[in-house]
């Protein structure tokens, strides 16, 4: 009975992912591809060398921070829909550092602390207009996303420039601050490694300690926790707080181990990880496979632009699917 | 220039970047009110613009695109309102999940667009200025910029706004919307289908953000490009707060928010305006909403059911 009660809530997800997929190849199988050579060209492109799947590991990481930064406010009630803003914050403030400092080992560390300062800095300004100013955080969040990826582009193109070309980027990290890679011939860093272990970290704290047990509370019914003792209002800030300096540490990691440089192309890690942070029903290691999910597909939408001449974007869609079809399975109720 | 034109430009400027902010936020206003917050309208709105866009390249009939825009915004809604009403999840998170898929879909649609090299509307086919066909309307003093030399859709907007205002105090239906999003348990007593209620409203309000969307690509401008609305449709959220969710509040922060968008854009073109880096112009819009919201506070709180799920078990 427990086992049942448990366990099928637990493979929604993969259904719900299997499903999207099977969507995604109906729809070109409608159109004339044929499944199978889909199927094996993403596979090839997803494991068909261990270079490979460093890769894929290396595109999952920083969903799965900004999955874990998502969720943590979650399950907390918090609905920090700002993990965009934050994210890009936490990437321009480690560029910034990177670029300032004289380039030592311990310089993706101390960027990755700013960067998380940076992205908690910025949730806590989303959270505050909601507190004292009665601005839901819903709308903060958002429109503060908006505004991030503007100050991110006038410092790409302002102080931050690259002054060797006309291209609205940013100067590139020198080599000895980065963080070097794990894997020769991709950007697999310790990030990956960190995040797995900030996710088993999250896991611990929410089953086996009181805040985790606190937080859950709250997220379920905050006034059963304030009639429980629990301190709401500081709960809910320290979850908003944490969350913020995830998703920074993602960017953070990502310009420190990755891309080395920052444009103002649009990117989506922060938004892809609320969608990462359902489809693991904010569950720390649950979010462990959404995040490789989301990474393979994004893999595999470049493998199947590239072979077969298939729109990348497709693996959007299979992404916005498969997160709709778990909240429709029950998953993430609306709350009272 | 002298003053005047200025001041003239500042003003049509305005009304249209005004225009597609009131369609989409009339029907978000009413879904609104119904109790549905939708945060999926940035998506709706690209669906829109999009679909827009590809009808009308494709067949050059501009009428065509805006029944599209229309049509595929409110197909994306009913996902939403699958999602958000039917199976109860959040409102949130599936409006989050209709943005994703927006962009997805719109993304993908782009490229087999562009394989078929169907990037620009065919010459001539877009909507042009000046709805009334009378170009003398357009050149009276003060209402001729503002209203006749513009296009269709401001004057539909406002129509649009005159019609919910008078079904919001006269009307059966608007007693009903009012009452399902403050309390639907009364409603629900009384014989009203609150969730029929409930599709509905979000059904309209995603018409109307394709509208919106269609005004963008093949009004605004002649053209399409990925995530064209750039978060559009959370300022639409912002507004709809901004103006306490009442018609007469949304008109005037429209008003005033597509002031701040026309007075960005001039100030971006005035000679010393290149210190500044254009990004922080293009933030300003955004910063001046957020910070209207923060001084306004919280006196007037919105609909009790807002963001509430129905039969709340």
């Amino acid at each position: 009975m427990i086992a049942a009660r448990t366990v099928w809530p637990a493979l929604i997800p993969f259904a719900a992912a299997v499903a999207a997929l099977g969507l995604i190849l109906a729809g070109l199988t409608l159109v004339g591809y044929a499944p199978g050579e889909v199927l094996a060209t993403a596979w090839r492109g997803l494991a068909g060398s261990p270079l490979r799947l460093g890769i894929w590991a290396q595109e999952a990481t920083p969903l799965l921070l900004t999955g874990l930064a998502a969720g943590l406010a979650f399950r907390c009630g918090v609905l920090n829909v700002g993990t965009e803003g934050q994210y890009l914050m936490g990437a321009v403030t480690a560029l910034a550092v990177l670029l300032a400092l004289p380039p030592s080992v311990l310089s993706p560390w101390l960027a990755a602390l700013a960067g998380a300062g940076a992205g908690a800095l910025w949730c806590a300004l989303a959270y505050g207009l909601d507190r004292w100013r009665g601005v839901p955080l819903v709308l903060s969040a958002i429109l503060l996303n908006v505004v991030a990826a503007r100050v991110l582009g006038a410092l790409v193109e302002g102080p931050l420039h690259d002054p060797t070309t006309a291209a609205p980027q940013s100067a590139l990290v020198p080599e000895a601050a980065r963080l070097g890679a794990l894997l020769p011939g991709t950007a697999l860093t310790l990030a990956a490694p960190l995040a797995v272990a900030l996710a088993v970290a999250s896991w611990l704290v929410q089953r086996q300690t009181a805040l985790g047990f606190e937080f859950t509370v709250i997220g379920l019914n905050p006034v059963a926790g304030d009639l429980a003792g629990i301190p709401v209002e500081s709960r809910r800030r320290l979850a908003a707080l944490g969350s913020g300096a995830l998703a920074g540490l993602a960017g953070a990691f990502q310009v420190a181990g990755v891309t080395w440089f920052l444009s103002g192309d649009a990117q989506s890690y922060g938004y892809a990880g609320i969608a990462v942070a359902l489809l693991g029903r904010l569950h720390p290691l649950g979010m462990i496979p959404a995040a490789l999910f989301f990474a393979g597909l994004d893999i595999s939408g470049r493998q199947w632009e590239r072979r077969l001449g298939i729109p990348h974007d497709l693996g959007d869609v299979a992404k916005g699917a498969a997160v709709a079809l778990v909240l429709a399975a029950g998953f993430f109720r609306g709350r009272r | 220039m002298s003053a005047g034109i200025l001041v003239d430009a500042l003003l049509t400027g305005a009304v249209a970047a005004a225009t597609p902010l009131l369609v989409a936020g009339l029907g978000e206003l009413a879904a609104e009110r119904a109790g549905v917050l939708n945060i999926g309208i940035e998506g709706l709105m690209l669906a829109g613009c999009f679909a827009a866009f590809a009808v009308t390249a494709a067949t050059g009939n501009p009428w065509l695109g805006l029944g599209a825009a229309v049509l595929a915004a409110m197909a994306l809604g009913g996902v939403f309102a699958v999602v958000s009403l039917t199976c109860r999840a959040d409102q949130i998170v599936a409006g989050m999940a209709v943005n994703l898929l927006a962009v997805g879909g719109t993304g993908a649609a782009w490229r087999i667009l562009q394989d078929r090299g169907l990037t620009d509307l065919p010459a001539g086919s877009g909507f042009t200025r000046g709805w009334t066909g009378i170009p003398a309307l357009g050149e009276l003093p003060v209402v001729g910029p503002l209203l006749f030399d513009q296009y269709g859709m401001t004057a539909f907007a406002l129509v649009l706004a005159g019609v919910l205002a008078l079904v919001r105090r006269r009307t059966r239906l608007g007693l009903v919307l009012h009452g399902v999003g403050q309390d639907p348990h009364a409603l629900a007593a009384s014989g009203v289908r609150v969730l029929g209620v409930r599709w509905g409203a979000v059904l309209f309000a995603a018409a109307c953000a394709g509208l919106a969307g269609a005004y963008l690509s093949t009004m605004r401008t002649h053209a399409f490009v990925p995530l064209m609305t750039g978060g559009t449709g959370f300022v639409v959220l912002a507004l709809v707060m901004f103006g306490r969710w009442s018609v007469g509040g949304l008109v005037v922060g429209c008003l005033l928010f597509g002031l701040a968008e026309s007075a960005q854009q001039g100030l971006q073109s005035l000679p010393g305006a290149r210190v500044v880096p254009h990004q922080l112009f293009q933030a300003l819009p955004y910063l001046v909403a957020l910070i209207a919201l923060a001084l306004a506070g919280r006196s007037a709180p919105g609909p009790a059911a807002l963001g509430r799920p129905w039969p709340e078990r």
